[in-house]
């Protein structure tokens, strides 16, 4: 990963290799929920070339940190979506077996 | 709390089917977005509060589930890992020892690599271009067809791929002669045990997902000898290791009545809507329109076709509830295929941490 | 009948090709049935009886069976033998001695495919497959050398029929393009300053035409005047061209001759036994409507002709609508592959049959000196890139004229094609209506006996021309009968004469493509049996009744009223539409396309200019994959002292072992191997002596030099042999033929087009993830551009998109037309927008498509749903081009040997010319110094003479320049200029022009 400025920590595009819309839209997402974000966006600069920019500017806390945080918020909320899927798909097979034995009554 | 004006409210969080085109059909992602109305936009603690999962059914290769409280951002997010991002193994190498069928190599082997097979690719490990293929890496399977001469023309089909857990059978030619005699003959693997002494294969063969696709058909006297060999890998790579068939989600259908229909009116609005989403209710001041179900809404738009129907009906959509679709070509189940997805977007992040840190 | 009721596609070209061999090659050989010795006329051969044997080749002696796969793989040509039954005399020892020998084998003529004398005539479709023959195939072409041939259907003005046009200047004229028997010649009668001349290229200038008839022995202008007609207006007309003739002191048959003897143009080559005096006589007899036989000294017949053919002209010129349009197709012929061949065969018949044939065949070059033809490109290659275009290529017609003229008239679209040629199909371009095409009904027919149709029209009452005089010649309600362009005699109730021949074709008395068209306003009754006229079956009204002007369409059609001049006349067979469907259906079984999904929006900014987006995924499926083969061939030359090149067996191991990883243990590449671009295919090597005897017996090893046989000119790096096959040429050399293959998948840059022709190359690729997706969860296999629609306006593309995707979704065939068709088969738009919503679709076929990624980061907006057009399914046939077979780059390579100028082409390896534009945009960037060196300082140092200013020449002795014209090196410079240049200062030096080059500093 490659990092713009350092002059000015409060705004740095980060470029990320290997990575398309799918990692850097859901950063821009958690980044925007983040209240010391000013601005977040990202670009895919060639299609041909696998990498995207992610341009994060704050408020003043360095950029790379809320970026930092982005991630660990986006990974807090993947683990979030995990358990509640995982709790709702056990409750549907529970029902699903209960149904059944209903039935079998 | 402060809260938006109607319509502003209504502009964010659903998007409005017009007869020509949707509109408001952009999220709004920003916090601060309304912070001049005093209205806080979105927030982390909102989502871990509202975020909601509902299944709506599971079958062996299909899971459809509603995600309620969600950003579209992270629903495609996880849609687009499902079809490029989750690995599976599928055939990459096919050894043609002999094919004297009308298809040509190429297009065999091409055939091959897209049968799904029923292994977990968790069991695997990736094999790259300098790793030699060995019981981790590669799944072997052999395929021996034959038409003779007085038979029918004939299909060969995947259930004749057989799997060959020792690894391939195929000798590699024989480069020092002094060496075959004390060890084993070298073959195009490189197996230290054999895979069936696992105990997650020993009594759950490898096989292809359907026994009866069609690889090519033989005439009386020709033949197809071949090894394939399958290694782990993503579909970004090929369509052939995309663990889905397909995976998609539409936001939840609302369909609003915004006046009273009624009698003849009514009638024809329960007429017009090929997905049946109207009903009539009779109340006292006789038969009323309502709109019981709105899930089955195709958004052919008929109901609002048609000079000032617009005015009776809104078709929207709601912006953070996805009715999710995965469907499995059969090598995880589907609701594992979904948890594996978030899984990785997980590790995504874990390696920005990395290497910012 | 029979025939016509399987008629296939490409009936005519059969049908004439049969018709040459069962009829036409035992015509020419009994015209041309004699070759005499020179020395002793007593000694001859005598051809008695010709046949065509089966397919065959003699191979070291052997006679073999070929069949046309075998042909195609193995370079050959597929023919079969001429088979002669000949008499001769021998002499010996003084003694004349009469010999008939039988199935003597004077040459092989090539077959054409699927004609009665194909080893595929009638074979069903397993046999065919047993061939290797595509049981959908056609025929009617050659395989020649192992090329597929067709020879194209050639369009001309027809022969023997009098032709009224206005010339450039303004004059009327009356030609006839006479095919005699053994020559061709041109009749021109022609009005001018309101006197009658004939122009005859025997003639140094233009004849008055009294003097001509009165040289064919009618002296009597009152004669003339009465086979003309006696309608005093004709007899007006004429008078100043009797009085010219008067005028000229011609009265009698000798003076007549006497003058024209004058006007007869001298030989180039003065022969001494050139007969002086009857040369005027000669050339009437002979070339002078040279069709129109003469009964032994008696010019009737021609002075008859003559005279109809003045009269018409007359009546033009009374009555301006009388003139012939030189562009309809009743004055047409169309020359098929039967005639041309037997025209050919008669040329070569006694020279070197075989060989002519096939050259003729191979080149397309067809140059006949007799009857001053000379045509190229005759033959073209059968393109095979889809089976409708292979259908195209039996059906095109070759004009007349060459394409450059820019004239309009043959191009514009003539009434009278209407059911005999395709209105539609014609190139774009130069050739636009010049190269047609056959409807699909059309037939063309063959030449047909004309002996048994003369006497039967005498029979049937018609007066013989040689009992009439001049004056009964014209005589109201008489009509002339006139049988393919010769006037037969009159019938005094033509209708009735016409309608029995008619009812006598009906009944299949006569050949079925006999027409009879009864002329009123000429009082002529047209018969023609010649082969080349186009036809079409038409359907009979009412039987039998004759009166068939008026009334509704189908009389209307039967064609004998509606075009004003001669038409293919009415019925000719009935030809079942389901019959004619049956035919059609093929085209279902040999697509030349796949379905796909297509959203019609604007996606990714790489779709401008009618580019396309492809999903990856889709391609990794395998969708719009192709098949590309080529071919290479290998031949073990056999050196004049018996020397051969040979095979070796490949190297295993060492720096030359990766080349060939393909070759079997016998040095040749085995099939199924995968192969890269000089790989070799071969592991040749050539003796290095290949002249005078060999000193000892074996060539020893060091005496050979390897010239291994390698893959070149095929790009990408996915080649597979395969197929191999040895064979021997025809000089018993070993050939090897490699057949390659190679899979392509599409790439960025390949061609594609659906129907409608709307085509677009492959702007960029997309991952599926990254495509758009519907609500129902399908995800299209490409995006085309919306923008291609309103200028192309292309209705019917968008007809098929809603046809395509309500086809999908219930399950139906859906049959493309805009009207809806009376019976009802059709799906209208209307019906087919009913269809979707019944599925839940939009009427108008819009969907709504989610976004799969997002855009725009300015305004941070969504990532979702995107106004969404079309998703439909909808058939998205042909790649067209590849950009695989197109890329094309060099740094250096081969130059041509005058300019020292790189080649042109990729063929040959060629350079990529840097032009103005590219010149402007080196200038405008800046780098106008890369030209500088380019085209001064690297060209080649020149010696220029200071004083004289011409080059000179750099003496290696001396090392010195010298000047050739001074004689000496005093005054010489070098400068660099382009070899071209150089080239250009000789060339005009060549023609007397002395460019002179003034030097100064700079």
């Amino acid at each position: 990963m490659e990092h713009g400025s350092y002059q000015n920590p409060s705004a740095s595009t980060f470029s990320i290799t290997e990575e398309d819309h799918t990692l850097a839209n859901s950063l821009r997402l958690v980044l925007n929920k983040d209240p010391r974000v000013s601005f977040c966006g990202y670009s895919i600069p060639h299609p041909s070339e696998a990498r995207v920019n992610v341009r994060v500017q704050t408020t003043g806390d360095p950029a790379g940190e809320v970026l930092k945080d982005g991630c660990q918020n986006l990974i807090n909320m993947c683990e979030h979506v995990r358990k509640t899927f995982d709790d709702a798909v056990d409750k549907f097979k529970n029902s699903k077996a209960t149904d059944s034995m209903d039935d079998s009554q | 709390m402060p809260k938006l004006p109607d319509h502003l409210e209504l502009k964010r969080t659903r998007v409005s089917c017009k007869l020509d085109a949707p509109n408001d059909t952009e999220s709004i992602l920003y916090s601060g977005a309304y912070a001049s109305m005093d209205v806080d936009n979105s927030s982390l603690e909102s989502f871990f509060k509202d975020f909601k999962v509902v299944v709506n059914r599971i079958t062996e290769d299909e899971i459809e589930f509603d995600m309620i409280g969600i950003d579209a951002a992270l629903a495609n997010a996880f849609r687009r890992i499902l079809i490029s991002e989750v690995p599976t193994m599928a055939i990459e190498k096919v050894f043609i020892e002999k094919n004297t069928s009308v298809v040509q190599d190429e297009v065999l082997a091409h055939r091959l690599g897209l049968v799904p097979l029923r292994v977990d690719p968790r069991l695997f490990s990736y094999k790259s271009e300098k790793d030699e293929p060995n019981e981790k890496n590669t799944i072997v399977f052999g395929l021996h067809a034959r038409c003779e001469q007085k038979e029918p023309r004939r299909s060969v089909k995947s259930e004749e791929l057989s799997w060959l857990p020792k690894g391939s059978m195929f000798l590699l030619e024989i480069e020092n002669k002094a060496s075959s005699s004390t060890t084993a003959p070298k073959t195009y693997t490189n197996f230290k045990s054999s895979q069936d002494e696992l105990p997650e294969l020993s009594d759950n063969p490898i096989h292809p997902k359907y026994p009866d696709i069609t690889l090519a058909r033989i005439g009386p006297g020709q033949e197809i000898e071949l090894e394939a060999h399958a290694v782990k890998g993503v579909g970004k790579e090929h369509a052939k290791w995309s663990p889905v068939a397909t995976a998609w989600y539409r936001m939840l259908p609302e369909v609003v009545l915004l006046q009273d229909i009624i009698n003849e009116e009514a009638e024809k609005l329960v007429q017009k809507c090929p997905a049946n989403v109207f009903d009539i209710e009779d109340t006292p001041t006789g038969k009323k329109a309502t709109a019981p179900r709105p899930r089955s809404c195709t958004l052919c738009r008929e109901c609002i076709r048609g000079e000032g129907w617009d005015k009776y009906v809104a078709l929207r959509r709601k912006k953070d509830h996805f009715i999710f679709t995965v469907e499995s070509t059969g090598a995880l189940s589907p609701e594992v295929l979904f948890t594996e997805a978030v899984k990785i977007l997980e590790d995504k992040c874990e390696r920005i941490i990395t290497e910012l840190s | 009948m029979l025939a016509s009721q399987m008629r296939g596609l490409v009936k005519e070209h059969l049908d004439s090709y049969n018709y040459f061999i069962s009829t036409g090659i035992k015509k020419i050989v009994r015209v041309n049935n004699e070759i005499r010795s020179n020395v002793d006329r007593g000694i001859y051969l005598k051809f008695l009886d010709v046949k065509i044997g089966e397919p065959s080749i003699v191979l070291d002696g052997v006679f073999e069976k070929i069949n046309p796969q075998f042909c195609r793989l193995s370079n050959m040509t597929y023919a079969a033998p001429i088979e002669a039954h000949i008499e001769y005399v021998t002499e010996t020892g003084g003694q004349k001695q009469l010999c008939e020998k039988k199935d003597v084998i004077i040459g092989r003529m090539p077959i054409m495919l699927r004609s009665r004398y194909c080893v595929l005539y009638g074979k069903d479709e397993t046999e065919l497959a047993k061939l290797g023959e595509c049981p959908l195939d056609p025929g009617g072409y050659f395989v020649v050398k192992g090329n597929e041939k067709v020879i194209m259907i050639q369009e001309q003005l027809s022969n023997n029929r009098i032709i009224i046009e206005v010339d450039k200047k303004g004059n009327l004229v009356a030609s006839v393009t006479s095919l005699g028997a053994t020559l061709r010649s041109k009749t021109v009668i022609m009005m001018e300053k309101e006197k009658i001349y004939l122009h005859l290229n025997r003639f140094q200038n233009k004849v008055p035409i009294m003097v001509v008839m009165k040289a064919m022995g009618i002296e009597s202008d009152q004669e003339v005047v009465q086979m003309i007609g006696r309608d005093p207006r004709y007899s007006a007309l004429l008078l100043p061209s009797i009085e010219e003739c008067a005028s000229f002191g011609v009265k009698t048959q000798r003076q007549a001759l006497e003058f024209l003897e004058k006007k007869v143009k001298k030989p180039q080559f003065v022969s001494a036994q050139s007969e002086k005096e009857d040369k005027a006589l000669k050339v009437l007899q002979d070339i002078f409507i040279a069709h129109v036989p003469m009964h032994g000294s008696s010019f009737r017949a021609k002075c008859i002709y003559a005279a109809v053919m003045m009269r018409r002209m007359l009546e033009a010129f009374l009555n301006k609508a009388a003139v012939d349009d030189k562009d309809y197709v009743g004055n047409k012929r169309f020359e098929l592959s039967g005639q041309l061949l037997s025209t050919l065969f008669e040329h070569i018949i006694k020279d070197t049959i075989s060989f002519g044939l096939e050259r003729a065949l191979s080149t397309g070059n067809w140059c006949i000196k007799r009857f001053r033809i000379d045509r190229k490109g005759v033959t073209q290659v059968l393109a095979r890139l889809s089976y409708i275009q292979a259908l195209g290529f039996l059906t095109k017609i070759q004009p007349q004229f060459e394409k450059s003229r820019k004239v309009s008239g043959p191009r514009a679209l003539q009434p009278s094609q209407w059911g005999m040629l395709c209105p539609c199909d014609t190139p774009e371009g130069e050739s636009c209506g010049l190269v047609k095409n056959l409807a699909l009904m059309t037939h063309v027919t063959t030449d047909e006996e004309e002996g048994p149709l003369v006497s039967l029209c005498y029979c049937l009452g018609v007066e013989d021309l040689e009992l009439l005089s001049g004056e009964e010649l014209h005589s109201p309600n008489s009509f002339l009968v006139i049988f393919n362009g010769l006037i037969l005699g009159k019938h005094r109730r033509p209708q009735h004469f016409a309608s029995a021949l008619r009812r006598l074709r009906r009944s299949g008395k006569i050949g079925e493509f006999v027409s009879i068209f009864v002329n009123e306003k000429q009082c002529c009754v047209y018969i023609a049996s010649d082969g080349g006229r186009v036809c079409r079956p038409l359907v009979i009204a009412d039987k039998g009744v004759s009166r068939i002007k008026h009334h509704h369409m189908k009389e209307l059609l039967d064609g004998v009223r509606t075009f004003d001049d001669f038409l293919r006349e009415g019925l000719i067979e009935y030809l079942d539409v389901n019959e004619e469907n049956n035919a059609l259906v093929k085209y279902d079984k040999l697509g030349a396309g796949q379905n796909a999904t297509v959203a019609v929006m604007s996606y990714t900014g790489y779709d401008i200019e009618d580019a396309i987006v492809m999903n990856k995924s889709s391609l990794d499926r395998g969708f719009g994959r192709c098949i590309v083969m080529k071919k290479k061939s290998a031949i073990m030359q056999r050196y004049e002292n018996n020397a051969s090149e040979r095979i070796l067996p490949p190297t295993r191991e060492g720096y030359a072992a990766e080349r060939m990883q393909a070759l079997d243990d016998d040095g040749i590449a085995a099939p199924g191997q995968i192969i890269r671009q000089d790989d070799f295919l071969v592991n040749k090597s050539t003796p290095k002596i290949t002249k005078g005897p060999i000193t000892s017996g074996v060539i020893p090893d060091s005496e050979y030099r390897p010239t291994p046989f390698k893959l070149s000119g095929l790009a990408g790096d996915n080649s597979v042999i395969d197929r191999v096959a040895l064979f021997a040429d025809k000089n018993s050399n070993m050939c090897i033929n490699f057949i390659i293959r190679q899979t392509r998948r599409p790439e960025v840059g390949d061609k594609f087009s659906s129907r409608h022709g709307q085509k677009g190359v492959c702007g960029t690729i997309v991952q599926q993830e990254d495509f758009v997706f519907s609500e129902r969860g399908i995800c299209p296999d490409l995006i085309m551009n919306p923008h291609g629609f309103p200028s192309r306006m292309t209705v019917g593309k968008m007809i098929e998109l809603l046809g395509g995707k309500a086809g999908v979704s219930c399950g139906r065939y859906h049959y493309g037309s805009a009207f809806g068709e009376p019976s009802g088969h059709a799906d209208k738009v209307e019906d087919i927008s009913e269809t979707l919503v019944k599925h839940g679709f939009s009427y108008s076929g819009k969907d709504f498509l989610y976004s799969a990624k997002k855009h725009d980061i300015e305004k941070l907006p969504s990532i979702f749903p995107l106004v969404s057009f079309q998703l439909v399914l909808v058939f998205h046939g042909e790649r067209l081009q590849e950009v695989l077979d197109k890329m094309h780059a060099r740094g250096f390579g081969p130059r041509a040997i005058l300019t020292r100028q790189p080649t042109e082409g990729k063929a040959r390896n060629g350079g990529l010319r840097v032009g103005e534009m590219e010149r402007d945009c080196l200038i405008a960037y800046g780098a106008s110094n890369l030209i500088y060196e380019r085209l001064m300082i690297s060209s080649d140092p020149f010696q220029v003479c200071r004083s004289c200013g011409l080059l000179g020449y750099y003496n290696h002795k001396l090392k010195a320049g010298i000047c050739s014209a001074c004689k000496n090196g005093e005054n010489i410079s070098t400068m660099k200029l382009p070899y071209a240049c150089k080239l250009l200062f000789q060339e005009l030096q060549s023609m007397n022009i002395v460019p002179r080059l003034k030097l100064s500093d700079v």
